[in-house]
């Protein structure tokens, strides 16, 4: 049980207290309600480029990094197609070290040319190095336009190309953090050994006077049911192929997320799981399989990663994977297999709890989808999943007018 | 409210290192734990002498994958199926030095995850197919791995800066076609039966949970470890691996240098933080932030049990290689020809020590820190030396440490892409 306070300022600011006494560190962890989702179509890769751009110095502060250094902590952030997360982790006694940074940042940047021209080439090296320069690193840019047409989701938070970012001007800059860094789209979590009373006074001294604006109504474009079978094939640089499937699921948040989850978890997750058994032990079709959720907010993606053995052939690969899939629509599975898979979502979540920083941030996430509390019903939702549950959602889910293929084909070099 | 000035600050003035629990099983191997967590956690971690460097090659880290492929009487989907359905998770860390056996799970069920464990890896039988399935995949993984030039330079560094001791000595892709199941069989009977090193426990269990985990440890034998002996000499040299397609080059330069055993250790990783050990670095700020032609750099030193060794690692546009390179080598220089001021000085022992107060905070951290130190025969006292000279250290002694360690001409260079 995470116990938590909540309050909120004047000026929008939702604040979450954790208060932890076994810990001699404090974080101050600020969600901002805004991601990749939010982008224009023209302007890909704006949120995460803005992400890097809040550690260029604000508006009376020349530099975020040091002064926390010299107060003993660290930081960093993370962009997603969701939103954007900040997090400072500080000696306790040295809080307000971060509190005065983070404030005065969501106050306003200092907009300096020398801080965008420095990180767009920064972006414009990570974008290289994570998706052009790594085998098979494309593979997002490739598979989200393939599988959404309509939504923003139809590109990665780097951006679709890296023209985009090099393209972005310092007005866009300023309009994008007018619009999205404000109080009143923000969530902050502070945790560590504090009082109530002092944190209250502290926000309060620090965020009191940061001016309201108005909250942007989000309102994006929903991906139309997908009703046909959509493959695509590649080919790369790349030592061996490599299949990916994605099916359509709810968001995080909504009806049949947590099913949708589990049935990802019968089919691909770890060494006793039906893909693994099927295609990798008993058939030896290939060398690697694994299923996981995107865990994305608006409708998502349950994907399927396959590395098949040499000398197979994609239809039969594809064809057992049907076979297996089609069995879980069919059969409902055994009680047991149910409860297994509870169970090591259990142990996961109770280690991706431990510890104060991972803590705040989960708060300030289910505060997004609605309530801090879902960290402690969580658990409890998973745990209402029911064997019906798992095969009316499967026979939803898996099928495939609802499935999305990318197929990367080794090139041959003696072709 | 004057938002340009800073709050106060104050330094880190002690940490609370608590030991864990230390017992001797009855062969000799030690049971360390940790039973005062505030959650349903555990974790726990046996340790055997069955790094790669006992070995030739891959066997060490394919006897390690193997160790829950089956036994006379279980399979591996069994094995695998008894520790999911208790909620466990397992993982098998092989370095050079030791293979790390890991579970976790809650506290209701560890114990019978631990049991199903022990018993895979005290039987495992090494099943031919089981053995030909893990080739096909591994092979298949390094192939992936070999294409990265991140990969490819850091391979080559460790190959030459280690040319002549077995930390060199690196596995080839032609390896996985040439295993015997006989070398797994010897090498899990010396190194795995005879060869627990230790245990370590973090989670609240009970003293019942705890002999009976002890029990388990007690299965196995352990023999004296020979300690090694290597030659760590090495000529540097400078070594550029071409790749057309890469978008990138990835650098790596350094040296062979020391563990935490070594008395310039404390200082020199000060010197190490101030260049690239950390966000604020000055190779930070110079080749990211200031020329924008990476997305990362950084520095350290890698501990190896008898020594160890420096290194800078970063992956840069290409057509920013030997500019890189140039910024590098202006930065090292200024190390050694300017001391560094108070104010720089001051934010890096800042720093360090609240570094150490964030690794030491909760009751995991806490023993990868006490491991950190059992390790190399030191003990927690090593920390409260750290904290000391960290506190201690002038900017002379910084600049002196640079110039005895950080000469480019000792370096090996590698540039890959």
């Amino acid at each position: 049980m995470v116990k938590f306070e909540r309050f909120e300022l004047d000026n929008g600011l939702r604040v979450i207290f954790h208060k932890d006494v076994t810990t001699p560190m404090a974080v101050v962890n600020t969600l901002y309600d805004v991601g990749a989702r939010d982008e224009s179509p023209e302007r890909t890769g704006f949120a995460h480029l803005f992400e890097h751009l809040m550690f260029g110095g604000s508006i009376n502060i020349p530099n975020f990094d040091g002064p926390l250094q010299e107060a003993g902590g660290n930081n960093n952030a993370f962009t997603s197609n969701d939103m954007t997360n900040y997090y400072d982790v500080v000696p306790v006694q040295n809080i307000e070290t971060a509190l005065w940074l983070e404030s005065d940042r969501m106050l306003s940047l200092a907009f300096t040319d020398k801080s965008l021209e420095v990180q767009r080439s920064v972006v414009i090296e990570e974008f290289k190095q994570r998706y052009l320069n790594q085998p098979y690193g494309d593979l997002w840019l490739e598979f989200r336009p393939l599988a959404y047409k309509v939504h923003p989701y139809q590109w990665a938070t780097i951006g679709k190309n890296i023209e985009h970012i090099e393209e972005a001007t310092m007005e866009e800059v300023k309009d994008f953090f007018h619009t999205h860094y404000h109080p009143g789209n923000a969530i902050l979590c502070i945790a560590g050994n504090l009082e109530l009373e002092e944190v209250k006074r502290l926000v309060g001294k620090w965020y009191g006077d940061i001016p309201a604006r108005e909250k942007k109504v989000r309102n994006l474009p929903q991906e139309p049911k997908q009703t046909e079978f959509r493959t695509k094939t590649i080919e790369r640089e790349v030592p061996s192929d490599l299949y990916t499937y994605g099916f359509k699921m709810a968001g995080k948040g909504q009806q049949g997320y947590y099913e949708a989850d589990l049935i990802s978890d019968v089919l691909g997750r770890g060494k006793s799981s039906r893909l693994y058994k099927r295609l990798k032990k008993e058939l030896e079709l290939v060398t690697e399989i694994n299923a996981y959720v995107m865990g994305s907010m608006d409708p998502g993606l349950l994907m399927l990663s396959v590395h098949p053995s040499d000398g197979t052939t994609l239809e039969e690969i594809d064809t057992e994977i049907w076979k297996v899939l089609e069995e879980l629509k069919s059969t409902p599975i055994e009680a047991s297999e149910l409860e297994k898979i509870i169970n090591k979502v259990k142990t996961t979540k109770a280690f991706s709890e431990q510890g104060v920083l991972n803590t705040s941030i989960a708060l300030c996430m289910n505060e997004l989808l609605g309530d801090a509390n879902l960290i402690n019903t969580e658990t409890e939702e998973y745990e209402k999943v029911n064997v019906e549950g798992i095969q009316t959602h499967a026979q939803n889910i898996l099928q495939k007018t609802n499935c999305t293929q990318l197929i990367i084909k080794a090139k041959k070099n003696d072709e | 409210m004057n938002r340009t000035l800073a709050p106060k600050t104050s330094t880190v003035s002690h940490i609370d290192f608590q030991s864990p629990e230390i017992i001797t099983l009855q062969n000799g191997a030690k049971l360390y734990a940790i039973r005062k967590t505030n959650d349903e956690t555990v974790r726990i971690d046996f340790v055997f002498d069955a790094g790669s460097l006992k070995t030739s090659k891959i066997i060490a880290q394919l006897t390690g994958d193997l160790l829950l492929s089956g036994t006379h009487d279980k399979s591996s989907d069994e094995i695998e199926e008894a520790i999911d359905a208790l909620g466990g998770f397992n993982g098998v860390e092989i370095t050079k030095e030791k293979a790390k056996i890991s579970v976790i799970g809650l506290r209701e069920h560890i114990v019978s995850i631990a049991e199903t464990l022990v018993d895979a890896i005290m039987n495992v039988n090494f099943n031919p197919k089981e053995i030909k399935q893990l080739l096909q995949s591994k092979k298949k993984k390094m192939a992936i791995s070999l294409e990265k030039v991140s990969t490819q330079a850091r391979r080559a560094f460790i190959s030459d800066l280690m040319q002549n001791s077995p930390y060199g000595d690196l596995v080839q892709l032609e390896d996985y076609d040439h295993i015997e199941q006989s070398d797994l069989i010897e090498f899990h009977k010396e190194k795995y039966l005879k060869g627990l090193k230790y245990i370590s426990i973090v989670g609240a269990i009970d003293d019942q949970d705890l002999a009976t985990i002890q029990s388990l440890g007690e299965q196995f034998k352990k023999e004296e470890i020979t300690s090694f002996d290597y030659d760590y000499s090495y000529s540097p040299n400078n070594i550029h691996i071409e790749k057309d397609q890469a978008v990138q080059t990835a650098i790596r330069v350094g040296r062979v240098l020391f563990n935490k055993q070594h008395t310039d250790f404390i200082k020199f990783s000060v010197v190490n933080t101030i260049l690239g050990g950390y966000f604020g670095s000055r190779l930070m700020t110079s080749i990211r932030e200031d020329k924008g032609y990476t997305y990362g750099i950084g520095s350290g030193v890698a501990q190896l049990s008898e020594t160890g060794y420096f290194f800078i690692s970063t992956e840069v546009g290409k057509e920013f290689k030997d500019l890189t390179l140039e910024a590098i080598q202006e930065e090292i220089t200024l190390l050694q020809t300017e001391e560094v001021s108070k104010k720089e000085l001051d934010l890096v022992k800042n720093y360090i020590i609240g570094q150490i107060l964030e690794q030491s905070d909760g009751a995991q951290a806490m023993m990868d820190r006490f491991i950190s130190v059992e390790t190399f025969g030191l003990d927690f006292s090593y920390y409260d030396d750290f904290i000391k000279q960290v506190k201690e250290v002038t900017a002379e002694e910084l600049k002196e440490l640079a110039n005895r360690y950080l000469n480019w001409e000792d370096f090996v260079v590698v540039c890959a892409g």
